[in-house]
């Protein structure tokens, strides 16, 4: 996320960049303008300057004609009547002058023509006067009418000059006016846009900053990364390498090296080098895999051995990725795994559960074939007895009768207990077995087989209706039978066996034994008797194969009944307890998970 | 076409059994004319010359040498010859597997063979008055296994 906000703020950086360009830009296009209105507002100035100037010539040349006039007349020397000869063309041409500098200003035109005509007016009344004075007739009153009308010209064309100077400073004035608007605005404004440029990269100064701060600790945060990274390589026997694909060159993690038995970088990472590692039989698969890498993007695992330069066979497991990154290189991301141990262990697992397999099939098929086999001669025996019993019964004295009774008693017992022996053994677990059935029927169906016993000890049995189950039926069965004969087998003297069969749903968190059964409900079938019961502390010990709580003159038994009760209700994932009150009953108590 | 007699064969390599066999007939005093064979080979050969009696009932013991009695059942079944005879499996085991075997096979009644002599003498008797038009008519896989 600090990444993106990087991201951003080179965003950010950029466009300020750009700005303080286009800042520093209309900086220098103002800094252009106002010095070109700084030299033409100085131009202005020269030209009026100029202006004054030639109107000063203008009217010195005039006073100079003035004076050398009124000086040749006094003193009535020629040589005082020099300058006005040079004065004269002094004025000529410094009339043009003027014209040229007041071109652009029609009104100091007009003021030039009434100027030159003013000029001219003079002029002709100089000359005349001259005239006159060159006659001697200075006394005469037609030179002095002239004398002072050559006055009053005069002074009209200082007038006029005057007016003009004045016209021109005026004109000086508002140019000046005008530009100094502009003139006085701009430095403001350039101090403002330097003011503002500095304050964009004092900002960017700090975003600068502040960036490479988060990338300090981001560099940071990637050392460290980098350090779990080799430490989680070594713990868990993997290597990391990348392919760059256009430069066909690769980049080994340290542990890479290590899995290969050689030293970290120690060799150049090349494919081939790489190659010259692996077990000759695995090579041509693993080109051929390492192909088709290139092709897809997203491989299964690839499984190969390698030899390590001391000999011994290593098992690798590698998967590899192809990545596009955001300048558009290809390049292939790849971990390699050695599994040697892994491998090994499953070797050793897979033959300890053949062993066992083995063992569990020959321990089955002894004990069917122990049990089915014994039966043979012992109904042999039992037949023989019956024959004796029928045939012989009379021929024998009371001992003998004594003996066959007993014979044929143990006979019995061991029947039975071959029976249930067998029963033990075909109790088993197979997948196919399991079918939808009617519990209801599976428990008519026992208390069917145990009718005969269970009308003669005058028995009451109830029961709730269970609903249908998964199970494999003559299992289920079997468990009813053994549990109901159970209960009518250890009944109180004298008092008529009374069993309560009840169905109800159980939490798997309500019952400390399954607390962590990854079933949630339990179906909670339970067998209530008032029999003889049973201490608690043998509640765990009655499931045991061959354990009996009763001397087997008291009461007939195996010992295997309950054991096959266990087992059956274990082939379904249930469980099975038992809670006994001497001398007032017992219940047990069959949980077996509700599938859905 | 019925004799007076019900020709009663039976084919076990166990002697004892044989001897229980026959003496159960001789008790039970009914029509019926007893013969015994020691293995399946035996009653093959037997059965399988052109004028031999052929029996009304057979008793085959499952687990018999050189033939087994599931061999004997499954020859006998596909000879159209011997389709009158009702086939009786008389064996020491009871086991689903067998029970299910002789049964698929084509066998009529499955006997578990009993402890008790007397027990012995009914379930012969039962069998041989048994009505085998019923019997053979309706397999039926429930009472396939003759319960006493």
């Amino acid at each position: 996320m600090k990444f993106k906000s990087i991201y951003n703020s080179e965003r950010i950086l950029k466009i300020i960049f750009g700005l303080s360009l286009f800042v520093v830009l209309v900086m220098g296009g103002m800094s252009y303008q106002l010095i070109k209105k700084l030299s033409k507002s100085f131009e202005d100035v020269q030209h009026t300057y100029q202006i004054h100037i030639e109107l000063e010539k203008l009217l010195s040349a005039l006073k100079d004609a003035e004076s050398g006039k009124r000086a040749f007349i006094i003193s009535q020397d020629s040589t005082f009547l020099e300058p006005l000869l040079s004065s004269q063309s002094e004025l000529e041409s410094s009339l043009e002058r003027l014209k040229l500098l007041t071109k652009n200003n029609p009104a100091q035109q007009k003021n030039i023509a009434e100027l030159k005509i003013k000029i001219d007016k003079n002029l002709e009344i100089f000359e005349k006067t001259l005239g006159l004075a060159l006659a001697n007739k200075t006394d005469s009153p037609e030179f002095i009418s002239s004398f002072k009308e050559g006055r009053q010209t005069m002074n009209s064309v200082r007038f006029k000059i005057m007016d003009m100077t004045t016209h021109e400073s005026e004109e000086l004035g508002i140019r000046k006016a005008k530009s100094s608007k502009t003139l006085s605005n701009a430095p403001m404004l350039i101090y403002y846009a330097l003011i503002f440029s500095l304050l964009i990269l004092l900002l960017t100064y700090l975003q600068i900053s502040k960036n490479l701060r988060i990338l300090k600790e981001k560099n940071e945060l990637l050392e460290t990364f980098k350090e779990s990274t080799t430490q989680s390589e070594i713990i868990s026997k993997h290597g990391n390498w990348i392919w760059y694909i256009e430069d066909n060159t690769f980049e080994y993690s340290d542990n890479l090296y290590r899995l290969l038995g050689e030293e970290p970088q120690s060799f150049p990472a090349t494919l081939e080098n790489f190659m010259g590692f692996v077990h000759p039989d695995d090579l041509d698969k693993l080109t051929e895999q390492v192909n088709k890498m290139m092709e897809n993007e997203d491989l299964p695992f690839i499984h190969y051995r390698i030899i390590q330069k001391n000999g011994s066979i290593k098992h690798f497991k590698a998967y590899g990725k192809v990545l596009i990154d955001s300048d558009g290189h290809k390049k292939l991301l790849g971990t390699t795994a050695d599994i040697t141990d892994e491998i090994e262990n499953y070797r050793l697992i897979e033959e300890r559960n053949l062993e066992l397999e083995r063992n569990n099939k020959e321990l089955a098929s002894f004990n069917y074939v122990a049990s089915h086999d014994l039966q043979e001669p012992l109904r042999k025996i039992q037949t023989f007895i019956s024959r004796l019993e029928d045939k012989e019964k009379a021929n024998l004295s009371d001992n003998g009768k004594l003996y066959i009774t007993r014979i044929k008693s143990s006979s019995a017992r061991m029947r039975s207990l071959i029976d249930d022996l067998l029963q033990f053994s075909r109790t088993n677990k197979s997948e196919e077995a399991f079918e939808d059935s009617n519990i209801n029927i599976l428990l008519e169906t026992a208390k069917h087989d145990l009718a005969e016993i269970i009308s003669d000890k005058r028995a009451r049995i109830s029961s709730d209706s269970i609903p249908s189950m998964k199970v494999i039926p003559f299992q289920i069965k079997q468990l009813f039978l053994n549990l109901i004969s159970n209960s009518l087998k250890y009944s109180r003297e004298n008092v008529a066996p009374v069993i309560t069969i009840s169905y109800s749903q159980t939490q798997a968190s309500d019952l400390p034994k399954i607390k962590f059964s990854k079933h949630d409900l339990y179906h909670t079938i339970s067998i209530k008797d008032n029999g003889i019961g049973f201490d608690q502390e043998y509640a765990e010990k009655i499931f045991i194969l061959f354990n009996r709580l009763h001397n087997k003159n008291e009461y007939s038994g195996t010992g295997i009944g309950l054991s096959i009760c266990k087992k059956i209700v274990e082939n379904h994932n249930g469980y099975i307890t038992a809670e006994g009150k001497l001398d007032q009953g017992s219940v047990f108590t069959i949980y077996l998970p509700i599938t859905t | 076409m019925r004799e007076n007699y019900t020709y009663v064969v039976l084919a076990d390599d166990d002697e004892d059994d044989r001897l229980f066999f026959t003496e159960a007939f001789e008790e039970l005093k009914m029509q019926t004319k007893v013969d015994l064979y020691k293995d399946g080979v035996d009653l093959m050969n037997a059965l399988n010359q052109s004028d031999s009696k052929l029996p009304n009932i057979l008793f085959l013991d499952l687990n018999m040498p050189m033939k087994s009695g599931i061999e004997c059942l499954k020859e006998i079944k596909s000879n159209p010859r011997f389709k009158d005879i009702a086939i009786a499996i008389y064996s020491t085991s009871a086991s689903e597997e067998d029970i299910e075997d002789t049964f698929v096979s084509g066998a009529n009644v499955y006997i578990k063979k009993p402890n008790d002599f007397n027990i012995l003498k009914k379930i012969l008797s039962d069998v041989v008055t048994m009505n085998w038009q019923y019997q053979t008519s309706g397999l039926n896989r429930d009472n396939f296994l003759l319960r006493l």
